[in-house]
């Protein structure tokens, strides 16, 4: 692949298909729970760059204020989603460090396997 | 004119922050009673859907494809008013638990508020917003009483649920930027008529993945039981999470899969998987020993049993299964409740060590007898009903095998869960009919419940007249057959549970049979990957 066909390929649409299967690869193959935490964050990082950069025509201005002559306007419905999603990520993330901290101060560890175990106790 | 449908939502929530503010004595006694204008404002917009048929309401004037749309159909209200009725009886059985305080009843009553806005939304972004609120809201609820195991099942609910809710995320991403829409109407409407088909399987694909695990399909339910039997959870929380929020995934299935139907119809694929959830979920459940844990399982092969007549060809089939998640509902909460009052009384959850119930709580041992005989399908009761509708669908031979060996899977777990009625009290002194003091009351909420069971049966036919609109005859001449049929069932469940499981070794493995998160999370990619790919091949 030339670099020019790759620099074409890096879209915001392709590159969020990639976050998000990075954050689920995390999911699967990291026993730290903080990094499971990081994992879904980089997941839901992934879903809104794909809300925001799909169907996003160039030279659109967002859709704040007042609209100037001649410039087309972002979509937007997908950016006002995507507000309420970071702000329901943010909750979401804080609950999970919560529950992370509890977890290790019962268990004594943040390692799901070894919380497992000690739960089966 | 039309009831406002946002107050079934705000309601509820505002009622909880309001309590807040109160002295907890008067919170007790007023959460029931929130519950009764909710009911009646439910009851009215039910009336008008039957005289008017279904209704659109956009919050704040805006656009149905921009703004939040609430729609009402007899569908999703027959479960708004069947959360109002639920929620009643759990609050009241609540009063005189020590756990209960005000953050406690807040919490409770905004579940049922996110609960009533996740049946009454007509957009899978604000279904989304709802669920992912309700997750939080669940694992708080889940580790009220935290002990060492909750927190670890509260954990693994949360971060499962919140993997899932991203990919139904992403999938919405998708599909909105195939169909340019995310509520029901405008994507059934865009995907009737869609031609290219394969693009439509990766946000399919994705959106699946997620309900999937919602519903708790096999192979992806293995969270169910952890966040649904936890010890720390207080018994109220498991009873509505069996009883009704898992059908909020089930219920997500119907609506996607009604508008996906025309183009990706994956009805078959889903009969199998639902098939095996039902038949997995039953051996499961006979391996526990933990009553709340039986309970737990149960609900993934009802689910499966459920999911199984939506996903068949045939009217029949589709109301029976719609009919069995309101019975499931009233019966899995019934079960919840007493097994509730059974541990407090015991205070202990292993079956083996529980003995005499009948004895004990005679009336809590009725009602439990009562759900048993729903749950098992026996004659007259309303769980017979739905499962008659859904083997009528059952259109080849060895569909209906395979639900009568659900049906015995059911008896059979459910002969372990009732060994704990018979047999000696622990002691001597016979105590009055409601099970001692502070008990009369959760256990008549416990009775009223199990009645229902028998008057869901009893009415089925004008009942689901009523409540889906359709006639769906009942053929009280073939009555004698089934009731041979379940007695039948029922000796050889005895027998088979007595004489083999019980000591069945491979039993005890499966007992053991635990998904870490790990291996739920991979589960969930080759989920995906498997459906990927099946679909690829079909279309």
């Amino acid at each position: 692949m030339s670099i020019n066909a790759l620099l074409d390929w890096i879209s915001g649409e392709h590159i969020s298909l990639v976050l998000f299967f990075v954050g689920l690869y995390g999911l699967t193959a990291r026993r730290n729970m903080l990094k499971s935490i990081l994992s879904v964050g980089i997941m839901q990082a992934a879903a809104i760059l794909y809300f925001l950069s799909a169907d996003l025509a160039e030279d659109s201005v967002p859709p704040v204020g007042e609209s100037v002559a001649g410039q087309a306007m972002a979509d937007p419905l997908p950016q006002a989603m995507m507000i309420t999603d970071i702000v329901i990520g943010i909750g979401v993330t804080a609950i999970a460090l919560t529950l992370m901290i509890h977890l290790y101060h019962r268990y004594g560890t943040t390692n799901w396997q070894k919380a497992r175990d000690k739960r089966h106790e | 004119m039309m009831v406002p449908l946002f107050i079934l939502i705000l309601g509820p929530v505002l009622a909880g922050l309001a309590l807040l503010a109160l002295p907890l004595r008067w919170g007790k006694v007023l959460a029931p009673i929130s519950q009764i204008p909710l009911a009646v404002l439910a009851g009215q917009a039910f009336l008008a859907v039957r005289r008017d048929g279904p209704q659109l309401q956009v919050i704040g004037g805006w656009p149905s494809s921009v703004g939040i749309a609430l729609r009402a159909e007899l569908l999703s209200l027959d479960l708004v008013m069947l959360n109002i009725l639920l929620f009643a009886c759990l609050l009241l059985y609540n009063t005189g638990k020590p756990y209960v305080n005000r953050t406690f009843l807040f919490l409770f009553l905004s579940f049922q508020g996110l609960l009533n806005g996740i049946f009454l939304s007509s957009d899978l972004f604000n279904i989304f917003v709802l669920v992912e609120v309700a997750t939080v809201v669940i694992s708080l609820l889940i580790l009220f009483k935290p002990n060492s195991e909750s927190i670890y099942d509260g954990s693994i609910y949360l971060l499962t649920n919140i993997v899932a809710m991203t990919f139904f995320l992403f999938g919405l991403g998708l599909l909105y930027k195939t169909t340019g829409a995310v509520n029901f109407d405008s994507l059934k409407r865009v995907i009737a008529s869609f031609e290219d088909s394969e693009r439509l399987i990766l946000p399919y694909a994705f959106l699946m993945t997620a309900v999937s695990l919602k519903a708790a399909l096999m192979p992806l339910f293995s969270w169910l039981p952890k966040a649904h039997g936890t010890p720390g959870a207080p018994t109220v929380v498991s009873a509505v999470l069996s009883g009704l929020y898992v059908k909020g995934g089930v219920y997500l299935f119907f609506r996607l899969q009604d508008i996906f139907e025309p183009v990706l119809d994956t009805r078959s694929l889903f009969l199998v998987l639902s098939l095996m959830t039902a038949v997995i979920g039953f051996v499961l459940a006979i391996a526990q020993k933990d009553i709340k844990l039986i309970l737990a399982y149960h609900t993934v092969s009802q689910i499966g049993l459920i999911m199984t007549g939506l996903n068949m060809d045939h009217d029949y089939a589709r109301y029976g299964a719609l009919y069995h998640i309101i019975n499931h509902a009233i019966f899995k909460a019934t079960l919840f409740l007493t097994a509730g009052l059974v541990i407090e009384r015991y205070k202990t959850r292993q079956i083996g060590q529980i003995r005499g119930v009948w004895r004990e709580m005679p009336a809590v041992a009725l009602a439990s007898l009562l759900a048993i005989l729903g749950i098992t399908g026996a004659p007259l009761f309303n769980g017979s009903m739905s499962k008659a509708w859904i083997m009528v669908g059952a259109d080849q031979a060895w569909l209906g095998i395979a639900l009568y060996v659900i049906n015995l899977g059911t008896v059979i777990s459910f002969v372990k869960y009732s060994s704990m009625l018979w047999g000696k009290a622990p002691e001597k002194a016979k105590r009055p009919f409601w099970g001692g003091p502070g008990h009369r009351l959760p256990a008549l909420v416990c009775l009223f419940l199990g009645t229902l069971c028998l008057l869901g049966g009893v009415l089925s036919e004008p009942m689901t007249r009523l409540l889906f609109g359709v006639a769906l005859p009942v053929d009280w001449s073939q009555y004698g057959r089934k009731t041979g049929v379940f007695l039948l069932l029922l000796i050889a469940g005895t027998a088979i549970y007595h004489l083999g499981l019980k000591h069945w070794r491979y039993l005890q493995q499966a007992r053991d049979l635990d998904l870490s998160f790990h291996d739920i999370c991979l589960t969930m990619a080759a989920f995906f990957a498997a459906l990927v790919i099946v679909l690829k091949i079909w279309y």
